[in-house]
């Protein structure tokens, strides 16, 4: 069965950061989601507290990555540099923060995983990308 | 079309063609080596149409006028110059890790070690070669990849001259890191989040030095060039994860 067939690839990077910017209101640890972390490290200012809505910003940068690739496939390059510096926060966020937040990852919520899979998405969106070849 | 535009292109064209007793245009042996050459590169050939589209864009505008071509893309007779370079990033790049307490994985930097107050100069000269390593580990891992996956052996030096040009936006980011750090600025929250900024954005011009030299040496199609720095990266990012872990 020829899956190309009726699935269009590109619509990886949508799904993928629309799972990115998801996960940033559903819940990550102990039922609050990571604007709610945002807000209470703000609100007592702890340090980095913006790192917190590293996914959220990953997201929407590769949202117009995902779009671009939409818009015109013409564009695949433009497309993985916007992807590459989107994911770019991802990796920072993820560096950052789960080394900190290392025992609790167990038992992380929904929000944790609607982020690694969209990382993971995104990631396949861009070879994806690359691996077409134009008509 | 007028016999003075034949003649033009036949001007153009004559180191590749000669004519042949029965006036007629054949093939010279250059000619035919060429023709045999673009026959078997079809694939990997960039499609003047594809780089005119994709390269008028900002984006790639921006990232071109920010690529030394001249030192990447560089003729014979500049090779001393172009190595001389190379050894200086390297070099400037080694310091500055050091004196930052940054421990270079790739294109990553990890800061475990900053945690002391005082990096000693002992470690500060370790992580210095550790850049120096890493250059190194990394070209090997690169080069090691274009000729398993896309067979591509030539131009291993000439890859190896300019490889630690990739590192040119890195340096940059060694130095204002050791700025803000001697100032005492990155202990505010907003020049930290500001550092990591910095940080993605420096990466994605090294990357696209990366890609840009994988296409220029070892004569990749940009996508496949982009392929082996996202398949480096990544990994290299997986491994940094499992050690901070």
């Amino acid at each position: 069965m020829n899956i190309k067939r009726y699935l269009d690839f590109r619509l990886l990077g949508l799904t993928g950061s629309g799972l990115l910017i998801l996960s940033q209101f559903l819940p990550w640890f102990s039922n609050h989601s990571l604007l709610d972390i945002y807000i209470i490290s703000t609100s007592v200012a702890i340090e980095d507290s913006f790192l917190y809505l590293f996914p959220l910003i990953c997201g929407i940068i590769c949202l117009v990555g995902a779009i671009v690739i939409l818009y015109n496939l013409d564009y695949k390059i433009n497309s993985v540099i916007i992807n590459f510096i989107g994911l770019g926060f991802f990796l920072i966020f993820i560096i950052e923060i789960i080394p900190r937040e290392l025992l609790y990852i167990p038992y992380a919520e929904i929000g944790f995983y609607f982020s690694v899979v969209g990382s993971i998405l995104i990631f396949f969106e861009i070879l994806n990308i690359l691996i077409t070849k134009q008509e | 079309m007028s016999t003075g535009t034949i003649y033009h292109h036949l001007d153009t064209l004559s180191s590749l063609i000669e004519q042949q007793d029965d006036k007629k245009y054949y093939l010279s042996e250059l000619g035919l080596h060429a023709y045999t050459s673009l026959i078997d590169n079809k694939d990997n050939i960039i499609t003047p149409e594809f780089s005119k589209k994709e390269f008028n864009s900002p984006i790639l505008k921006g990232l071109m006028f920010l690529t030394p071509k001249t030192y990447i893309n560089y003729e014979n007779n500049r090779t001393y110059s172009v190595i001389i370079f190379s050894i200086l990033i390297a070099l400037v790049g080694s310091i500055f890790c050091g004196l930052n307490g940054l421990f270079p994985f790739f294109l990553f930097f990890g800061e475990s070690l900053t945690i002391f107050t005082t990096v000693d100069l002992i470690i500060q000269f370790l992580l210095a070669l550790f850049f120096i390593g890493n250059i190194l580990l990394y070209f090997l891992i690169n080069e090691g990849l274009s000729r398993s996956i896309y067979k591509k052996r030539e131009n291993t030096l000439k890859f190896l001259a300019t490889f630690a040009i990739i590192f040119f936006p890195l340096d940059i980011y060694l130095v204002l890191r050791f700025i803000l750090t001697s100032t005492g600025s990155l202990s505010f929250s907003y020049i930290r989040v500001l550092d990591n900024v910095l940080l993605i954005l420096f990466q994605v011009w090294s990357l696209w030095l990366l890609t840009y030299n994988l296409s220029i040496n070892k004569k990749l199609k940009i996508e496949n060039s982009l392929i082996i720095s996202l398949l480096v990266h990544y990994g290299g990012f997986s491994i940094m994860f499992l050690i901070s872990i």
